[in-house]
């Protein structure tokens, strides 16, 4: 009998990017199957694509047998097939009994609504994660009231509601905590029971190997093995997931950790994401934060540079505490923030290049009133000293390419003097070139004193550049890893919330 | 936030009615004849174009658009139903098919603003605005100065009785029934899940696009019956007409609790926001300042109540918020 | 050849283009059009509606849907303060500049917070202060015509006053001059197109967006204030609904002069060709005795037009 989900050859570029190159998994009937991968290796596009948010460039779906196109979202929610998203299709002025019918209304004779079958199924379905709800998850809550965990809880419920054959949970525990997860456990069982197949993505590999019928794991977008859990063990998954030639890829070692003196200290910080982060950045150094995506790196970027203030904790700068609630505080302490989401975060659209050259200086130096002959030799400098390939200052932004433009939103920073550097995965989407003499940039200014904290999605940029790596998992710093354990086997392992 | 306050902000519409009494009585001291039935009806027929418009605009605002074309809709709706009548020899037929014809005009100018705003993706504020520049012309051209007239029957049965209830009550009772209709149906969840959050509204697989025409639609339909009920009132035709209508109608939608960022809100909080309104109009008109202070106080109020009725619609999803 | 096409698309080419082609036919349908003082007085006709688009320049580059529809009522009431405040005294007139700006800056200050406190969209926040200032004109007047203009105000605007030009083309090239050195030559104008373009960019980069989006109101308040004045001079006494009639020519000739209404592009040099433009057609369309609803249907065409050229919204892709 063919399997009810059958995925061969897959591929997906995104520009330059090739996401996905040789995408397989099949999926029986009845089974949780987990997949399992590095940052980037193409678990998510995969996902995507049997969601059908996503078009394959080529390759082959099959569902019962039979080939499947899989355009658009609502053709494979015809055909049953369920993704669950994190938390992007609820709406927070809607109820949770709304929310989980969205699309799906339950109505009553002439196609009106029923209030009353919403309420009775709503309350059906909250009933199976009721001893876990916490207060206030009731049918008539409105979501946008709804804490993370439970908003986590509807979206589940949501893609229940649905009936579906398939569904893909990609990190549906995220927000939940021990025994939320195992009432969810209990729910994905009951449906593995009734014949509903599941493709489960996880953070936790503990999580992975309580539920999961089969593992498959990717690699740099490449299906490079599948496992039957009861068969193996975690050290074999995360070698599958390293893969044998990549056990060390660090070239050089710039210093030992810690070299420098304490430039900035952050104790106890938390905030929505985050919980209890404490750490210490010293002059010279460069910092990463590893992990999978989305576990609070950026969270914490973002927070120690005043654009979501921590809720609680304290900053310490040469030793004596700040507060820092905004950016232009930040800034004028003297901090840099360069975002790898360029386009949202970054650019001013439709101006010139030294028109986005030009913010950190004007807020740093207050200046008022500038004349661009003053400032110019000072951009270009800077500009330059990143090996910038561009026409003139004058030419709009848009006619870079992206490392270049990304060049010229570090020269913002670097043109002023900045002393931390805080780097949000600034190296997405930039080709290899480009990012070569990014990283070189990187290590000059940390050889000149500069403090670096670096986040990056890839884990082999993290161990290309970094001293030290703070790997974070679920807004916690779950592992520091230094000297000897700078490997990707020990990032890989840290990530899954492994104890290295 | 107390549980009072939270009660309230997922009602606004009960602050809307709170005021509305507050404002019937403090007319009743002012105008002892207020609760006579002439007055009562000579009020509400004033209010009822604004009323039927504000329900209209209500969904086009809850789907997170706006329509600033539906005062010259409705005049473009009164040219073309008077010349439609005059033209077919005005008696009861030609009046029907010049009703229909109005109805007609209104739908379709819905239709063409949902088309700009959903499918070709323009901003819904300077369109609508544009849009609104081309109705009006079109009703001059149709009308280059007011004029005409509708016969007798109509304007007659407008302000006449049906089984000893006067026809207007009709309209309001018919208007919020189509209201209550459209609340009944899937479809006011996917205006709000698509005004609230349209990115997770088309990940659910919901047709935003066809949504959002929907209520341009919808918006244009009530804009006709407006501007049907104006020429009642009128008796004839004038393509300056509802000049006020646009601007009245958005701030009773935001008058009776729905957002102006969309995704929250009722036709029926609206219908109570167009009364609000006029009330305050009375309100001050009776309170009898200085004449020519009457246009500052109203314009005042209203900006007052614009202000509160963002901010307290807005209170109540402001947690979460990073940047902007 | 994709040069030539680059150059045709730049919207202030094509402004100026299509100046001088209207320029053209005004001169083929009516001999005398393009003549020297006939050019003079469309100048002077332009430079009030340059100045108060020079208001509403700076509030479409802004961003976040930027208008302001209260400028109108604005102008009105610089209008009648200063007339009020000269009542036909030469003496009087730097008084009545400096009153009537005044007031309309203090107004759009208001505007901006409304627009950055509460958060209420540009256009329902304009359109209700043009509701509120009408309601103050009619307490100020009572409704009826009152105040006038100096005598050295009138000819100031209408008569020879510098090299055979009426002075209020003097203060439009001042006006221009102070928007080049605002807009590109101070952190308020550097900040302006950059919440304009990219908002949280803006935060991010540590600019006072607030600040900025609250004076950019006032701003245009100033300038359809300085107009109010002017206006007042042009025609010699005010009446309540003076202003109105700039309202939608000043949103248009912003957009004709290439200025995006999605925010962040665009120049005041561009708005002043599109004042000059718009006025010319205004007066094109009234050589070829169009009748109002045709002048009508054209702006209203013609702003589409230019919504599907530059306005379609950038970041929507659901």
């Amino acid at each position: 009998m063919a399997p009810l989900l059958d995925i061969s050859a897959v591929a997906k570029r995104f520009g330059a990017v090739t996401a996905l190159s040789d995408g397989a998994l099949r999926v029986e009937a009845g089974e949780i199957h987990a997949l399992l991968g590095a940052n980037g290796s193409g678990k998510s596009t995969l996902c995507k694509i049997i969601a059908g948010t996503v078009a394959r460039d080529s390759g082959r779906v099959h569902l019962d047998g039979a080939e499947v196109a899989l355009s658009d979202p609502r053709s494979a929610e015809r055909l049953g097939i369920g993704l669950f998203y994190q938390e992007l299709s609820l709406v927070p002025q809607l109820t949770v009994a709304d929310n989980i019918f969205l699309g799906d209304e339950r109505t009553g004779r002439g196609g009106f609504l029923s209030g009353r079958r919403k309420r009775e199924d709503a309350a059906t379905l909250l009933a199976r994660v009721a001893a876990v709800a916490g207060p206030g998850l009731t049918p008539d809550a409105l979501v946008g009231r709804l804490s993370a965990d439970q908003r986590q809880l509807v979206e589940i419920l949501k893609v229940l509601s649905r009936r579906h054959r398939l569904i893909i949970f990609d990190e549906a525990t995220a927000a939940l905590d021990r025994r939320q997860v195992e009432v969810f456990f209990e729910i994905l069982r009951k449906l593995r029971a009734d014949g509903v197949s599941i493709i489960f993505i996880s953070h936790r590999m503990d999580e992975i190997f309580a539920i999961a019928d089969r593992i498959t794991v990717l690699r740099n977008g490449a299906t490079a093995a599948t496992f039957v859990t009861s068969e193996t063990n975690r050290t074999e998954v995360v070698h599958a997931m390293v893969g044998e030639t990549a056990i060390r890829e660090r070239v050089e070692h710039a210093k030992p950790a810690s070299a420098g003196k304490p430039l900035v200290t952050l104790k106890n910080a938390t905030s929505r994401r985050l919980h209890d982060v404490t750490l210490t950045l010293g002059e010279g150094e460069i910092l990463g934060l590893g992990g999978l995506q989305g576990q609070g790196q950026s969270t914490l970027l973002q927070g120690l540079f005043g654009a979501l203030p921590f809720a609680r904790g304290t900053i310490e700068i040469d030793g004596a505490p700040h507060a820092i609630r905004s950016p232009a505080t930040a800034i004028r302490h003297g901090f840099a923030y360069v975002s790898g989401d360029r386009g949202r975060d970054a650019a001013l659209h439709g101006r010139s290049i030294f028109e986005n050259l030009a913010p950190a200086a004007i807020v740093r130096e207050r200046r008022f009133v500038f004349w661009p002959r003053q400032l110019r030799p000072r951009f270009e400098a800077a500009v330059k000293a990143l090996n910038t390939r561009y026409a003139s200052l004058e030419a709009p932004i848009g006619s870079l390419s992206g490392g270049n433009q990304q060049k010229v939103f570090i020269a913002r920073w670097l043109a002023t003097g900045s002393r931390v550097l805080l780097l949000d995965d600034p190296a997405k989407g930039i080709d290899l070139a480009a990012k070569a003499d990014f990283f070189a940039l990187i290590r000059g200014l940390a050889a000149e004193g500069v403090g670096i904290i670096f986040y990056a999605s890839e884990d082999a940029e993290l161990l290309s550049l970094c001293d030290r790596i703070l790997v974070f998992n679920s807004g916690r710093i779950s592992a520091e890893l230094s000297g000897p354990t700078l490997t990707s086997f020990h990032l890989t392992h840290a990530a899954y919330g492994e104890a290295a | 936030m107390n549980p009072a306050l939270r009660f309230l902000s997922r009602r606004v519409w009960l602050v809307t009615l709170a005021a509305l009494i507050v404002l019937v009585i403090v007319n009743w001291i002012l105008q002892p004849n207020l609760m006579t039935p002439n007055v009562i009806k000579s009020n509400l027929t004033v209010f009822l174009p604004v009323a039927l418009a504000a329900i209209g605009q209500t969904y086009v605002i809850l789907a997170g658009d706006i329509d600033l074309s539906v005062g010259t809709t409705a005049a473009l709706v009164n040219v073309v139903t008077v010349t439609v009548i005059t033209a077919l020899g005005a008696d009861l037929d030609a009046v029907l098919v010049g009703m229909a014809a109005g109805v007609g005009v209104g739908i379709a100018c819905g239709l063409f603003n949902g088309v700009l705003v959903a499918l070709l993706r323009f901003q819904a504020i300077v369109t609508t605005f544009a849009t609104g520049i081309l109705f009006g012309a079109l009703a001059l051209l149709v009308m280059p100065t007011a004029g005409g007239s509708v016969p007798a029957i109509y304007w007659r049965s407008y302000s006449g009785a049906l089984l000893g209830i006067p026809v207007i009550y009709w309209i309001y009772a018919a208007a919020l029934l189509v209201v209550a209709l459209i609340a009944a149906r899937p479809f006011i969840k996917h205006v709000a899940a698509v005004g609230g959050h349209r990115a997770a509204a088309f990940q659910t697989g919901l047709r935003t696009a066809r949504v959002r025409i929907g209520a341009y639609v919808l918006c244009g339909l009530f804009s006709a019956f407006a501007a049907l009920c104006l020429t009642g009132e009128t008796a004839s035709g004038d393509p300056l007409l509802g000049r006020t209508l646009a601007l009245s109608s958005i701030l009773a939608v935001v008058v009776g609790g729905t957002a102006l960022a969309g995704g929250k809100g009722s036709a029926f909080g609206s219908v109570l926001g167009a009364l609000v309104i006029g009330m305050i109009g009375n309100v001050v008109f009776f309170a009898k300042p200085p004449f020519e202070y009457q246009t500052l106080i109203q314009g005042l109020i209203t900006l007052a109540a614009l202000a509160g009725g963002v901010f307290i619609a807005r209170r109540q999803d402001s947690r979460g918020r990073g940047l902007a | 050849m994709s040069r030539t096409r680059a150059v045709l698309s730049n919207p202030l080419v094509l402004a100026a283009l299509s100046v001088l082609a209207l320029l053209g036919i005004g001169e083929i349908l009516s001999p005398g059009f393009a003549q020297g003082n006939q050019v003079t007085r469309l100048l002077t006709v332009s430079a009030l509606l340059g100045i108060v688009a020079a208001g509403q320049c700076l509030v479409v580059i802004g961003g976040r849907e930027g208008i302001d529809l209260s400028v109108g009522a604005m102008i009105s009431l610089g209008a009648v303060l200063a007339g009020n405040v000269m009542s036909g005294a030469n003496g009087a007139i730097v008084p009545a500049f400096l009153v009537a700006s005044g007031a309309t800056f203090l107004i759009g200050i208001v505007n901006g917070l409304g627009v950055t406190l509460l958060r209420i969209p540009p256009l329902v926040m304009t359109l209700g202060m043009m509701g509120v200032v009408q309601g103050g004109l009619t307490v100020i007047t009572r409704g009826i015509p009152s105040g006038n203009a100096a005598p050295a105000l009138s000819s100031f605007v209408n008569q020879p006053f510098l090299l055979g030009l009426p002075g209020i083309l003097y203060v439009w090239a001042l006006v221009a001059l102070v928007m080049w050195f605002l807009l590109r030559r101070t952190e308020l104008g550097f900040a302006i197109y950059a919440i304009g373009s990219n908002e949280r960019a803006a935060i991010l980069a540590g600019l006072p967006v607030r600040l900025v989006r609250i004076l950019l109101y006032g701003l245009s308040g100033f300038f359809a204030g300085i107009t109010g004045v002017l206006v007042i001079g042009y025609t010699g006494n005010s009446f309540v609904s003076v202003g109105d009639q700039y309202v939608l020519p000043s949103v248009i000739a912003v957009v004709i002069g290439g200025v995006s209404l999605a925010g962040g592009t665009g120049n005041y040099f561009g708005a002043m060709l599109g004042a000059i433009a718009l006025t010319l057609l205004t007066s094109v369309l009234t050589t070829l005795e169009l009748e109002f609803w045709g002048r009508q249907l054209i702006f209203g065409s013609v702003l589409l037009l230019l919504m599907l050229l530059y306005g379609r919204s950038r970041q929507l892709r659901v």
